[in-house]
């Protein structure tokens, strides 16, 4: 099947999804036990008629139920997901301000993962059942076992109470001021704008929130590399490989990992909507001004449009993170291709 | 993390004694089982080995570190730490097993029917599994809580909400692979209707890899509890839960045991149930077994 063929049929097929999660989204909005309006507007703009009545009317809440979804529809498609009652700005604005610190401690956390993952399974793998790849098991397990709000207590305890060898809590120190924003990556923009002392700020305040989430993630990574490298290695062409005495260091990263990193890539997607669902935890401990710690404090303070703007925006993010791992995927294995 | 295609249905069938042959080389089976029922009894005997009441406040004794007195310390309120961590199990173990029996019950049910009429229903049926599979869990039972109102009851409820999917695509599988099997074909030919195949044929065949499955599950939906209570939708707040006192114990961040003892609590209790999932994956894997 020629990509441009893949693409569209995976792109049909993400159109029902993205319009089901609409619908999640809007049903569980209007589950609200309270009155919508009393839910969505803030208490100062409930004496205001005028208000009320234009809210009621944005939103066609005297239509009926599938009127009311079609209207929210719309207003979505426009960019529009309503005010958030908290901070009283547009959810699009908010999520602009705040999906960037996000973005920045998903991405150093999945490299964190990634490397501490696959290398934990490849020793684990070739090691098997040697002490080694118990120790493996036992950190994997602690991966998965530990909330992650422990890991990040402890990691705050010892690492920037005790050690003092990195930041605490937050994105950047008090006394620091903001790199300009080009990307709204404190590292990336500081970097940019050759401020070398925010980089390094910026990069020590990141270091222990992206090992927390990294270490949460690299516990799921290190068991399938390890499970999967030990298939491969059971296999004939490596038995070739080896019978041709080729270095067995060559052996297990050029034939063994190249195969065994398949089903690590498959599930990249899905790692990618645990690290954002685990960044709720952590950016709530960290005070990382991130989407996590909005859809957090929304989520506490009864703000129905920015929890919703939120779960929408993830979910978003996780049908297109699968959908660019399916791509991947079909890159890398021929056996997709011919199917 | 357990994924329901690595609980095959071989399972149920493996001899006792070969059974327990495998479990001894298995040692970590065996510890997380001690671990487990250890939890257990605590919970069930807090009241008889608490020293205290878990809501007893006494202001003098605030933020005590560890002692005599105060095994664990004391709370911001002088409540005995080790006492509430006792409690605390009679609210988490209870939550996470409600959470595992309903979705599987739920799970069950759609994921039989769905892989046993099949068609349209199993498509529309999927369809939406995969649509609950697009949320990230923990934020869409934040929504769904946040909804409803902060309670356990809640918090249980969105997480049944978020979570009977994975049940009803194993059971869905394991129904499909059994449609095709001879013991079926046989109830059918001898004239069995339908309902009797579904209800007396089918589903008693996929009880045990749910069960298997739903077992290890235990320690996700601990965790996924423990997160919704940590952001404050969960039990209120002067309750001994351990993700709430977690939260508390935060803001006295170098009271280190209002936040280290029950953290230890959860990731002792959530990893013992992991290290049975691993154990009987390896022992039920027969790519692992000899």
């Amino acid at each position: 099947m020629p990509l441009y063929r893949y693409i569209l049929r995976r792109v049909l097929f993400s159109i029902p999804l993205v319009l089901g999660i609409t619908v999640v989204a809007f049903l569980i909005a209007n589950a609200v036990p309270a009155d919508p309006i009393n839910a969505n507007l803030p208490q100062s703009a409930l004496n205001n008629e005028q208000l009320v009545a234009a809210f009621r009317e944005k939103w066609g809440l005297d239509q009926p139920l599938h009127v009311q979804y079609f209207t929210y529809l719309g207003n979505l498609l426009r960019g529009d997901m309503g005010v958030s009652i908290r901070t009283g700005k547009p959810v699009l604005e908010d999520i602009r301000q705040f999906l960037p610190a996000t973005m920045e401690l998903a991405t150093s956390a999945i490299v964190v993962g990634l490397l501490l993952g696959i290398g934990f399974g490849i020793v684990s793998a070739v090691w098997r059942s040697s002490p080694v790849d118990y120790l493996v098991r036992v950190f994997a397990l602690i991966g998965v076992s530990f909330p992650v709000f422990l890991l990040a207590l402890i990691g705050l305890s010892v690492l920037h109470a005790q050690l003092g060898w990195v930041a605490g809590p937050g994105r950047l120190s008090f006394l620091v001021t903001r790199p300009p924003e080009v990307t709204g990556l404190y590292t990336i923009d500081s970097l940019l704008a050759g401020q070398w002392s925010t980089l390094r700020d910026a990069a020590s305040h990141l270091v222990l929130p992206s090992l927390v989430l990294g270490l949460y993630v690299s516990g799921i990574i290190a068991r399938i590399t390890r499970s999967s490298l030990l298939e491969v290695l059971n296999t004939d062409y490596i038995r070739t490989a080896r019978a041709k005495g080729q270095l067995e260091v060559y052996i297990v990263l050029r034939h063994g990992l190249s195969n065994a990193l398949i089903p690590v890539v498959t599930l990249l997607g899905v790692l990618y909507g645990n690290l954002l669902a685990g960044a709720v935890l952590t950016e709530a401990i960290f005070a990382w001004p991130g989407i996590g710690r909005y859809a957090y404090r929304a989520a506490t303070s009864q703000d129905f449009p920015a929890i919703m703007g939120v779960s929408m925006l993830i979910a978003l993010i996780y049908v297109i993170a699968n959908f660019v791992v399916d791509l991947l995927y079909f890159l890398i294995d021929p056996r997709i291709r011919y199917s | 993390m357990i994924t329901p295609a690595a609980t095959p249905s071989g399972a149920v069938t493996t001899r006792p004694r070969q059974r327990f042959r495998q479990l001894r080389r298995h040692p970590e089976v065996i510890v997380g089982l001690a671990v487990i029922v250890t939890w257990f009894l605590l919970a069930l005997f807090a009241p008889i080995l608490a020293p205290f009441e878990p809501l007893e406040q006494n202001i003098q004794q605030r933020l005590q570190p560890p002692g005599e007195t105060h095994r664990l310390g004391t709370d911001e309120l002088g409540r005995d730490v080790l006492s509430r961590v006792l409690y605390g199990g009679r609210i988490t173990i209870p939550a996470g097993l409600a959470v595992v029996v309903i979705n599987s019950i739920i799970g069950w049910l759609a994921g039989a029917v769905a892989g046993f009429v099949g068609g349209l229903w199993d498509e529309i049926m999927m369809r939406i599994a995969e649509l609950f599979m697009a949320f990230p869990t923990i934020i869409l039972a934040m929504a769904i809580t946040a909804a409803l109102g902060p309670e356990i009851r809640n918090a249980v409820l969105a997480l049944v909400i978020v979570r009977w999917t994975n049940y009803a695509r194993l059971t869905r599988g394991l129904i499909i692979e059994a449609k095709t099997k001879e013991y079926v074909e046989a109830a059918r030919s001898l004239g069995a209707k339908s309902p009797y195949l579904l209800f007396r044929t089918l589903l008693p065949n996929s009880v045990a890899p749910v069960v298997v499955y739903g077992s290890l599950d235990i320690g996700n939906a601990i965790l996924l509890f423990a997160g919704l209570s940590f952001l404050g939708l969960g039990p209120e707040p002067s309750s001994p839960e351990w993700g709430r006192m977690i939260s508390i114990g935060i803001h006295f961040f170098d009271q280190w045991w209002m936040w280290l003892f029950p953290g230890l609590s959860i990731a002792s209790l959530v990893m013992a149930f992991n290290f049975i999932g691993d154990g009987l994956r390896d022992m039920l894997d027969p790519r692992t077994r000899h």
